[in-house]
C-alpha cells in the first residue's frame, strides 16, 4: 500500500520541488526544522521502497520512494518512527543529523507466529495442540529432491526416512510411531489446501504403482513406489506445519490418523517486484562399496564350493586352475556407480501492490542417479495470487504444474541391480571385443544374474508424471467478524511407463523378441470446501467459530499393454510389434468422502484457552447401505498460560513464556481399496476362454479404523527468551485398524493374483504408541550470530490387541521366486519385528552335534540334507528338543529408541554456516545383502569377501558355516546371523555461504548475491556393515521396516550454488 | 440432515472395472465361462514347477541342479520352501473356487439360466475340488477337509483330517460329478474337447479306487470309461494318422485321448501359460529350444536314460539323446539364426543341467506360428499339460483286473495293457505281472507328473529300495540318496504352520453331513 501511496503522491506533485514545498506548507513551523534524508534498507541491503517515515507525536508522515530514499523535515530533537508491513518497527532520535540510514530488521517473530491449523491460522502464541512449523530458512540449504526428504530431523516427533536412494524416491514419514499397519502410515499433506495423500502406493485409489505392476514384496518389481510430493518445488515453500496431536488433526477427521502435513508455499509481498535466482551444481557419488571377491579369490572360492558341493576335481573349471594368476577381474561396483550431476535452476518473482500480490516461479532439476541408468528430470511452474476485489471480497488462486521425468531402476530385489551388480561373477567382462554387452557362456553357469552395466543401459524404463495441482478461493466479509471462504482444489496426475526390454545376446542370456510395457494412468481428485467463520471479541473473551463442509471426489483410471515379437529393437512402439501378441489391460474406480465439521476456539484474558472441534465423515469404502459409511471425530484441548498470570511477573526474567497444554482427540483411517465390502469377480482366462472367478472374501462389516490420542504439552523459554523449549507427551491408541485377514493359503489359494480369492480388509486389532518429542532452540543476538535447533523424538509402538487365531508374518522375495518370512507382528510387541531363528554358533564338535537338538529332521552326517559339524546350531526355542518352523522367534527390533536432529547456523557478517546431523540410535537392520553374499550355497555368482570364510575342519574360528548347495539349506535361513546394529549418526549438511557486500552489488543493480558450498550426507557413523544404515520401508510398508535387500544407497553430494535478488 | 441425505449418491461406489458377484450369473454362457479360469489361473502355481521339483525330480525320473526345484533330488525338501508353497496354494485355490461354485452357484444364477448348463457347471467345481485334494491327500497325506471356506473365515485354525477321511470325500464328490456332468464322445474336432464330462469324473475315480486298493470298484469304473468309447489311444487302432509324439505338441491340445488337461493361455498375465518349453529341452548358446533368456532347468536322470527299449517309440519323444534328429521343431542357431529342425548336440555340448540328455516331452521348441502357438512376455506357450490321459486309464484297468494277484492273462487286462505297448511299437505281452504295468507305467507316463505317486503306492519298504539304488547324480557323477519314511509326505509350508500351528497336531476325523 505504502509504494502505492507513494506513486500517488508523486504523481500528483509531479516532481521533488513541489512536494517539498507541499510538506512545507503542511508543516506547523513552530520549532526550528532540519531536512532528514537517508535509505532504508532491509538486513540484505535490499532498499525498501513504501516504508512509513513520521516524527513521532505528529501528523508528519512521508513514504519512501522506489530507491528506497526518504527526506523529512522534522525538528533536530525530534524522533523519528520507521514502520513497515513484516518488519520491526525503529525509533531514531534525530540528535540534530540530516542523514539517518536505517537497516530493518525482518519481523520474523510475527512471521513465525502465524501458525496453519486445519481451516485457519493461529497465533503460535494461542496454540493448545501441538504443532511443529518448518520455515523456509530451516530447509534452503538441504539440497534434497522432494520436500517430503526435507523434513528429516527438522521437527520433533516426525520420523522421516528414505526408502531408496533413488533421485524421486519415495520416504517414509511416520509422525508419532506408527499409527496402523494398513500397508501405509503416511499423513496427510495440505498443499495450499488441496490434500494429498502421502501414500506413495495409492492404495486407496488403483494400488498401481506409476511404474510397475505391483508393489508386493514377493514380485520382482521390489521397492518401485516413487514419491507422491515429487511435483512440488521445494524451492516454492514458505512453511509447512505439522499439525502432531490428535486434538489439532481431528478437524481433518477421517484422513488425520497419521497426522497432517500442512504445506503453505510462498506468496507475493507488498512492494516491489523482486525477481530471484537459485541456481546449483552437484556432484553425488556413493560413499562405500562392499568388499566382494575379485576374480583371483573368486576363482579360488568357487575352486572349493565345487569340491564340496561334489564336483569331482578333474571337473573344475580349467580356466580357474591357478587362481593365483588371474587378475582382478571385473569390479561390478566400479562399472555401476558413477558420479552424479545434477544442475537445478529456478527463478521466481513476486511483489504486490496494495490490493494484488503475486508469485510466480519456474524451476528445472536435472538429477541423475548414481546408479548407472538412473535419473530424474523434473520442470516445476507455480502461480500464487491474492487480490482484493472488493472491500469486503478476496480472492486467490495457488497453481501448481510439475512435470517429471525418471529414468526407474529395481532395487530392493533379488533381480534388482544391486544385488546383480554385488553378485555378478567378476570373470564376466562387461562388454565382449565386439562392443556387445558380454553375459555367461554356457548354461551351466546357472546364470542367475544378468550383466548389471548392460540391463543399466539396454532396458529403458521411462516414467513421466504430469501433475497439476490448483486451488482458488473467494472469502467474503459478510457481517463484522463473520466470514464466508468457499475453495475449489483439484489435484491430478498423468502418469506414462514405457518399460521395455531390448532382444538382446548376452551370452547365454538371450532375449528372442524385445518386450515392451506401456502403463498408462490417471487420476484427479476435486475437492470442495465451504467454510463460515465468526470472530467475536467481548471484554477479556474472545471467540472463533468455524463451522464447514467439505466433499472430496476422486476418480482413477489406467491402462497397461504388454507387446512382443519385435523385429527390431529400435525403434519401438506398440504398433511395430506382433500384434497377435500385444494384450491390453485397464482398470477405473472411484471415491468419495463427504464430511460436515465445527470448531470454537476460545481465549480468556490470553491466559485460558480452549479449543473444540466436531467433524463427521462419510466414506465410500464401507458398505453404502449401513451406517458404517459415517465416522465422528470429535476433539478437546485446553491451555493455560502461566506466565501472563500477575504473580509470575517477577520470574520473567529468568522464566517466560510458559504454557501448558492439555488435548484429545479421535481420527480416523480410511485408506483401504474400494469395495472390500462387496463380493466382486476377477477375470480369469484359460485356453477354453475368458471367465470370472471371485477373487475376494467380501466383508460387510469393515468400517472406520480409529484413533484416539491425549496430548500433554509445555512449553517455555529461557535465558532472555534465547532458549526455548518445547516438551510434548502424547499416548496413541488405534483400534479397529484396517489390514488384510492374513488367512491361510488353505483358505485363499494363494489369494487372487492366481485364481484364488483375497482375503478381506478387516478391522483386526488395536496399537499404542506412547512417547516424547522435545525441541529445544537457542539463539544468540548481536553481530556473530548463532541459532541451533536439538529435536528429539521417542515413541513406544506396541500391539494390544489382534483377532484370535491371525498372524501378521510378512515375507520378501530373496532370489526372485522363494518368498522368506522376516517380520512378525506379536500381541505385546512393536509391530514388524524381525522373526527368525536365533543361531547359536557353528557346531565345532562332534559331541555338540550329538547331544544338540535334531536340525529340521536331518540326521547328523556329511550328506546334502544331513547337519555336520560347521552348520549353524540353532536354538531350540520351544524346547521340544527339536529345530524347525516353530523354533522361530523375534530377533531384532527395527524401532529406534529415539531419533534425533540437530541444526546449526550461525552468521558473522557476510558469512553464514550451517551445519545439520540427523541420526537414528537403537534400531536394527536385517542385512539380507549379507546374507545373499555370503550363502556359499550356489556356483557361479560372486560373494562378498566375508564368504570365503567358510567353516573347514582347518578353519573353525569363523562364524561362516560350511558351505551347502542348496539355497533353502538350513544355514542361509534367517537368523540373528543377520541382524545387526542399525544406530547411525549423520552429518547430512554442511553449507558455507558468503553473500557479496551490498555497496558492491548495488553498483550492478543486485540486492543480493549469495554464494554457497554445500556438501550432502557428508559423513555416516554407523557400525552397520552393509550400504547405508539408513533403509526405511519396503514401498512403505511398515511391517517391512529395516530390512536391507539391496537397496538404492543414499549418495554423498557435493553442491555449489548461487542466489541472485534484484 | 439435508446435507446427509445428499451425500448417499455421492458416497456410493459400486466397482466400475470388475463384475459384482450379485450381478453376474444371468445366462447359460456366464454359466458356462464359470468355470474357465479353473482349467488354467489355478493350476498355474502348481504345474509352473512344483508338479516337476515333486513328482519327477522327487521320483528320479529328472535330474536339476537349479536350487529352486532340485531339493527333492536328495528328499531335503522342507517347509521353507518357495515352490511348496506355491504347489499347497494353487490346490487350495482350486478347493475354494470349487467351493464357491458347489455351495453358492445355485441361489446365484439368473432365471434365464437352465438347469442343465448349471448342474454341468457345479459338476465341474465338484471335478476340481476331488482332483485338488486328490493330490493334496497324495502329497501331504493329513490336510483339512473345507466344503466351505466361509465356515472358517473367523476361526482360520483347524486340525487336519485323516487321510482316508480325505479319500472319503474325493470319491463323493467325483461321484457327484459323475452324476451332474454331461455325457461326452471325444471327436477330432478339438475345440470341443476342453471340458472335462462324465467319463473324466469317472477316470479319475477310477484311478483313486486304485490308489485306495478298491480293485473291483476300479476295475469297473475303468470298463464304464472304456466301453463309453469316450476316449482313444492317439496313434492307436482308432486315431491312426497320430502318433504318441502327437500327444505333447501344441495342435494336438485336447486330443481324443485327453481325458483332463490344463488349459494354457497366452493373455498377457503371468501365470496363464505353459512354461515346460522353457524349462525342459536344450538351451546353449549354441542352439536353444527355448524361447527365454535360460532353460533346460529339468533334465532326465541318468535313471531314465536306459528306461526304453530300442524300439520303443516313446524314447525319442521323451528323451534328446545326443545325435536325435527333430525335423519340425525350431530352434536358434548361435543365439541369432532361427532354424526348423535340428540334431541334438554331443552329451558335452547339451549343458543345462549336466544330464548329458534333455527332455523331448512337452518341448515344442521355439516359437513357430500354428506349431507351437505363441508365447507369452515370459516365454510361456499354449500346450496343455495332461492331468490324466487315456492310456493312463487303460494301465488302470489292467492293473485293476490283477488286483494284487502275482500276475494275469485276463483278455481284458491284456487288451487294454497291450494297447498302450502296441502304440508305443512294441510287442503284445500274453501276461502280466504288476512289475510289468509298474515298469509300463514309467515309460508311458514319465515326466508327466505321476511315478512319485506311484512309488508312494508300493510297500514303502520297497519304494526306499528302489529310490536308493537310483543314479540322482548327473553324467560326471553317480550320486545316491537314500528318502526315509517320512519323505513320502511333504512338509507343510511353514508360512501356514505360522498361521496354523495345529497342522502339526494329530489329525481329526471329520464329519460328513
Amino acid at each position: 500500500m505504502g509504494n502505492t501511496l507513494h506513486e500517488l503522491t508523486k504523481w500528483c506533485t509531479k516532481g521533488k520541488t513541489l512536494f517539498y514545498l507541499l510538506l512545507f506548507c503542511c508543516t506547523a513551523p513552530l520549532y526550528a526544522q532540519t531536512t532528514v534524508n537517508g535509505v532504508v534498507a532491509d538486513e540484505k541491503g535490499m532498499t525498501i521502497p513504501g516504508v512509513n517515515v513520521f516524527v513521532k507525536g505528529t501528523q508528519n508522515v512521508v513514504v519512501t520512494d522506489l530507491e528506497g530514499q526518504y527526506r523529512i523535515e522534522a525538528p533536530a530533537d525530534a524522533v523519528l518512527v520507521y514502520s513497515f508491513i513484516g518488519f520491526v518497527t525503529q525509533e531514531v532520535d534525530v540528535k540534530g543529523r540530516t542523514q539517518i540510514n536505517l537497516t530493518l530488521k525482518e519481523d520474523t517473530a510475527a512471521i513465525e507466529e502465524v501458525v496453519v491449523i486445519g481451516y485457519g491460522t493461529q497465533r503460535r502464541d494461542d496454540i493448545n495442540s501441538s504443532v511443529s512449523s518448518i520455515r523456509t530458512k530451516d530447509i534452503e540449504n538441504l539440497k534434497q529432491t522432494t520436500v517430503d526428504q526435507m523434513i528429516q530431523g527438522k521437527a520433533s516427533g516426525v520420523t522421516v526416512t528414505n526408502n531408496s536412494g533413488a533421485p524421486g524416491g519415495a520416504v517414509s514419514i511416520h509422525v508419532r510411531g506408527t499409527t496402523s499397519i494398513t500397508g501405509t502410515n503416511e499423513p496427510l499433506y495440505i498443499i495450499d489446501g488441496v490434500p494429498v495423500s502421502g501414500d506413495a502406493t495409492g492404495k486407496s485409489m488403483s494400488g498401481r504403482p506409476a511404474g510397475s505392476n505391483d508393489f508386493s514384496s514377493s514380485g520382482g518389481a521390489g521397492n518401485n513406489a516413487v514419491s507422491p510430493l515429487s511435483m512440488i518445488n521445494p524451492n516454492d515453500i514458505q512453511s509447512i506445519d505439522i499439525l502432531k496431536d490428535a486434538s489439532a488433526t481431528a478437524i481433518y477427521g477421517s484422513r488425520g490418523a497419521n497426522g497432517v502435513i500442512i504445506i503453505t508455499t510462498k506468496s507475493g509481498k507488498k512492494g516491489t517486484g523482486k525477481l530471484s535466482y537459485e541456481g546449483y551444481t552437484s556432484a553425488a557419488t556413493i560413499y562405500k562399496q562392499l568388499d566382494v571377491l575379485n576374480l583371483s579369490q573368486y576363482a579360488r572360492q568357487q575352486n572349493a564350493l565345487s569340491l564340496l558341493f561334489g564336483v569331482p576335481a578333474e571337473q573344475l573349471r580349467p580356466e580357474f586352475a591357478h587362481p593365483e594368476l588371474l587378475g582382478k577381474g571385473t569390479d561390478w561396483q566400479d562399472e555401476v556407480y558413477r558420479t552424479a550431476i545434477t544442475q537445478s535452476h529456478q527463478l521466481a518473482f513476486s511483489g504486490g501492490s496494495d490490493n494484488t500480490s503475486y508469485y510466480i516461479s519456474g524451476g528445472f532439476l536435472d538429477q541423475q542417479g548414481t546408479l548407472l541408468g538412473s535419473g530424474y528430470k523434473r520442470y516445476t511452474m507455480r502461480l500464487n495470487l491474492d487480490s482484493k476485489v472488493k472491500d469486503w471480497l478476496k480472492v486467490g488462486a495457488n497453481i501448481n504444474t510439475g512435470i517429471t521425468n525418471e529414468i526407474l531402476t529395481i532395487n530392493q530385489s533379488y533381480g534388482g541391480l544391486i544385488s546383480n551388480t554385488l553378485l555378478q561373477s567378476p570373470d564376466i567382462p562387461v562388454r565382449n571385443s565386439d562392443g556387445s554387452f558380454a553375459g555367461p557362456l554356457d548354461n551351466s553357469m546357472n546364470a542367475t544374474y544378468f550383466n548389471p552395466v548392460a540391463e543399466a543401459l539396454s532396458k529403458d524404463n521411462t516414467l513421466i508424471r504430469k501433475n497439476f495441482l490448483g486451488n482458488v478461493y473467494a472469502e467474503a466479509d459478510i457481517a463484522k467478524g463473520l466470514k464466508y471462504r468457499v475453495e475449489l482444489g483439484a489435484n491430478t496426475e498423468f502418469s506414462e511407463n514405457t518399460d521395455f526390454t531390448p532382444a538382446y545376446n548376452w551370452g547365454v542370456q538371450v532375449n528372442q523378441s524385445a518386450d515392451l510395457t506401456e502403463r498408462r494412468q490417471n487420476w484427479y481428485s476435486i475437492n470442495l470446501k465451504n467454510l463460515l467463520t465468526y470472530d467475536k471479541k467481548f471484554g477479556k473473551h474472545s471467540f472463533t467459530i468455524l463451522a464447514g463442509q467439505e466433499a472430496n471426489d476422486s476418480h482413477w483410471e489406467g491402462i497397461s499393454a504388454t507387446a512382443t515379437g519385435f523385429q527390431s529393437n529400435s525403434p519401438f512402439g506398440l504398433n511395430l510389434a506382433d500384434p497377435a501378441q500385444t494384450k491390453a489391460s485397464s482398470y477405473r474406480g472411484s471415491a468419495a468422502l463427504y464430511s460436515l465439521f465445527a470448531r470454537l476456539i476460545y481465549d480468556f484474558d490470553g491466559k485460558y484457552s480452549l479449543s473444540a472441534s466436531y467433524r463427521g465423515d462419510r466414506s465410500s469404502k464401507f458398505d453404502p447401505t449401513t451406517d458404517n459409511q459415517w465416522g465422528y471425530f470429535p476433539a478437546v484441548a485446553v491451555s493455560w498460560k502461566l506466565s501472563n498470570e500477575p504473580f509470575m511477573e517477577n520470574t520473567r526474567k529468568y522464566i517466560d513464556n510458559i504454557k501448558f497444554r492439555l488435548g484429545y482427540g479421535e481420527t480416523g483411517n480410511q485408506q483401504i481399496p474400494n469395495n472390500q465390502y462387496s463380493a466382486t469377480l476377477q477375470q480369469q482366462n484359460s485356453g477354453l476362454g475368458a471367465g470370472f472367478l471371485p477373487n475376494i472374501f467380501p466383508n460387510p462389516d469393515v468400517t472406520w479404523e480409529s484413533m484416539e490420542q491425549t496430548n500433554l504439552g509445555l512449553d517455555f523459554t529461557l535465558l532472555d527468551s534465547r532458549l526455548s523449549v518445547n516438551l510434548d507427551v502424547y499416548n496413541k491408541k488405534s483400534s479397529g485398524f484396517l489390514f488384510p485377514v492374513p488367512l491361510p493359503a488353505y483358505l485363499t489359494g494363494g489369494g487372487g493374483q492366481y485364481g484364488g480369492l483375497n482375503p478381506p480388509y478387516s478391522n483386526l486389532g488395536a496399537m499404542e504408541n506412547k512417547g516424547y518429542d522435545i525441541t529445544l532452540n537457542y539463539g544468540t543476538k548481536g553481530e556473530f550470530n548463532w541459532n541451533s535447533t536439538l529435536v528429539f523424538s521417542h515413541y513406544q509402538n506396541k500391539l494390544l490387541e489382534l483377532q484370535d487365531g491371525l498372524n501378521l508374518v510378512q515375507s520378501v522375495n530373496f532370489n526372485g521366486y522363494q518368498p522368506y518370512d522376516v517380520t512378525n507382528t506379536l500381541v505385546g510387541q512393536p509391530i514388524g519385528m524381525f522373526y527368525g531363528y536365533v543361531a547359536e554358533g557353528l557346531f565345532q564338535t562332534q559331541d555338540q552335534l550329538n547331544s544338540a537338538p535334531l536340525q529340521f529332521g536331518q540326521s547328523v552326517g556329511t550328506g546334502a540334507g544331513q547337519t555336520s559339524l560347521g552348520d549353524v546350531k540353532y536354538k531350540d526355542i520351544n524346547g521340544d528338543n527339536k529345530i524347525d518352523a516353530t523354533d522361530r522367534t523375534l530377533i531384532g527390533n527395527p524401532h529406534p529408541d529415539f531419533t534425533y536432529g540437530f541444526t546449526n547456523n550461525f552468521r558473522y557478517k557476510n558469512f553464514d554456516l550451517s551445519i545439520f546431523m540427523q541420526g537414528s540410535y537403537g534400531n536394527d537392520i536385517m542385512n539380507l545383502t549379507y546374507r545373499n553374499g555370503t550363502s556359499n550355497a550356489q556356483l557361479y555368482q560372486n560373494a562378498l569377501t566375508d564368504a570365503a570364510n567358510f567353516w573347514t575342519p582347518e578353519n573353525t574360528n569363523t562364524n561362516i558355516p560350511r558351505p551347502v548347495g542348496s539355497t533353502s539349506n538350513p544355514n542361509v535361513q534367517v537368523s540373528t546371523r543377520y541382524v545387526e546394529d542399525g544406530s547411525y549418526l549423520r552429518i547430512q549438511n554442511l553449507t558455507l555461504g558468503y553473500s557479496l557486500p551490498f555497496d558492491v552489488i548495488n553498483k550492478v543493480k543486485l540486492t543480493r548475491v549469495r554464494l554457497y558450498g554445500s556438501v550432502q550426507n557428508l559423513h555416516t557413523f554407523t557400525k552397520y556393515s552393509g550400504y547405508d544404515p539408513e533403509i526405511g520401508s519396503f514401498n512403505q510398508n511398515v511391517l517391512l521396516t529395516g530390512i536391507d535387500n539391496g537397496r538404492y544407497p543414499s549418495p554423498r553430494t557435493f553442491s555449489v550454488g548461487i542466489n541472485v535478488e534484484f | 440432515m439435508v446435507f446427509a441425505s445428499c451425500s448417499d449418491e455421492f458416497t456410493n461406489r459400486p466397482p466400475e472395472d470388475a463384475l459384482s458377484l450379485d450381478a453376474y450369473y444371468a445366462t447359460d454362457a456366464q454359466v458356462v465361462a464359470a468355470t474357465n479360469g479353473m482349467y488354467s489361473r489355478t493350476w498355474f502355481q502348481f504345474a509352473n514347477k512344483f508338479f516337476y521339483a515333486v513328482t519327477e525330480v522327487g521320483s528320479g525320473n529328472m535330474y536339476s541342479a537349479s536350487s529352486d526345484v532340485s531339493a527333492m533330488r536328495n528328499f531335503s525338501l522342507n517347509g521353507s520352501d518357495a515352490e511348496l508353497n506355491n504347489g499347497w496354494a494353487s490346490l487350495w485355490a482350486n478347493v475354494q473356487q470349487a467351493n464357491l461354485i458347489i455351495n453358492f452357484l445355485e441361489d446365484r444364477v439368473g432365471p434365464g439360466v437352465s438347469p442343465a448348463v448349471l448342474q454341468n457347471t457345479i459338476g465341474e467345481a465338484y471335478f476340481m475340488r476331488a482332483t485338488a485334494y486328490f493330490y493334496l491327500v497324495r502329497l501331504w497325506g493329513n490336510v483339512p477337509i473345507i466344503e466351505n471356506p466361509l465356515d472358517y473365515i473367523n476361526e482360520p485354525q483347524i486340525n487336519t483330517n485323516r487321510i482316508e477321511d480325505v479319500y472319503r470325500l474325493i470319491e463323493m464328490d467325483y461321484q457327484m460329478a459323475i452324476e451332474k456332468l454331461n455325457a461326452k464322445i471325444r471327436t477330432s474336432n478339438y475345440t470341443d474337447n476342453g471340458h472335462v464330462s462324465k467319463g473324466s469324473a469317472k477316470a479319475m475315480l477310477a484311478k483313486v479306487f486304485l490308489y485306495e486298493k478298491k480293485y473291483p470298484e476300479a476295475k469297473a469304473m475303468a470298463e464304464e470309461v472304456i466301453n463309453s468309447n469316450e476316449f482313444k489311444l492317439l496313434g492307436g487302432s482308432m486315431v491312426p494318422d497320430k502318433d504318441f509324439g502327437d500327444l505333447f505338441t501344441y495342435p494336438n491340445n485336447n486330443n481324443e485321448e485327453s481325458i483332463f488337461a490344463i488349459q494354457w493361455i497366452t493373455d498377457g498375465n503371468y501365470g496363464s501359460a505353459n512354461n515346460a518349453n522353457t524349462q525342459f529341452g536344450i538351451s546353449t548358446a549354441a542352439v536353444t529350444t527355448s524361447n527365454a533368456s535360460y532353460g533346460g532347468v529339468f533334465a532326465p536322470s541318468q535313471d531314465v536314460i536306459d528306461l526304453y527299449d530300442s524300439g520303443d517309440i516313446r524314447k525319442h519323444e521323451t528323451i534328446m539323446f545326443p545325435g536325435d534328429t527333430y525335423p519340425t521343431i525350431k530352434v536358434l542357431v548361435n543365439g541369432t539364426t532361427p532354424q526348423i529342425g535340428f540334431t541334438v548336440p554331443s552329451a558335452a555340448e547339451i549343458g543345462g543341467q549336466g544330464a548329458g540328455v534333455a527332455i523331448k516331452k512337452y518341448c515344442i521348441g521355439i516359437v513357430n506360428g500354428n506349431e507351437t502357438g505363441p508365447i507369452d512376455a515370459w516365454a510361456m506357450m499354449q500346450n496343455n499339460t495332461y492331468i490324466m490321459r487315456y492310456a493312463d486309464l487303460l494301465l488302470i484297468h489292467a492293473e485293476a483286473t490283477l488286483a494284487g494277484g502275482a500276475s494275469t492273462s485276463d483278455s481284458g487286462a491284456l487288451t487294454s495293457f497291450n494297447a498302450v505297448r502296441q502304440r508305443a511299437g512294441l510287442t503284445p505281452m500274453t501276461s502280466i505281472t504288476f512289475d510289468d504295468i509298474f515298469l509300463e507305467r514309467r515309460r508311458e507316463l514319465c515326466f508327466e507328473g505321476d511315478f512319485w505317486f506311484d512309488l508312494g503306492r508300493i510297500p514303502r519298504a520297497q519304494a526306499i529300495a528302489f529310490m536308493g539304488a537310483q543314479n540322482r547324480g548327473n553324467q560326471f557323477a553317480e550320486e545316491h540318496f537314500t528318502p526315509n519314511e517320512d519323505d513320502f509326505y511333504l512338509d507343510y509350508p511353514d508360512n501356514e504352520v505360522s498361521k496354523n500351528p495345529k497342522l502339526l497336531d494329530e489329525p481329526v476325523p471329520y464329519t460328513f453331513d
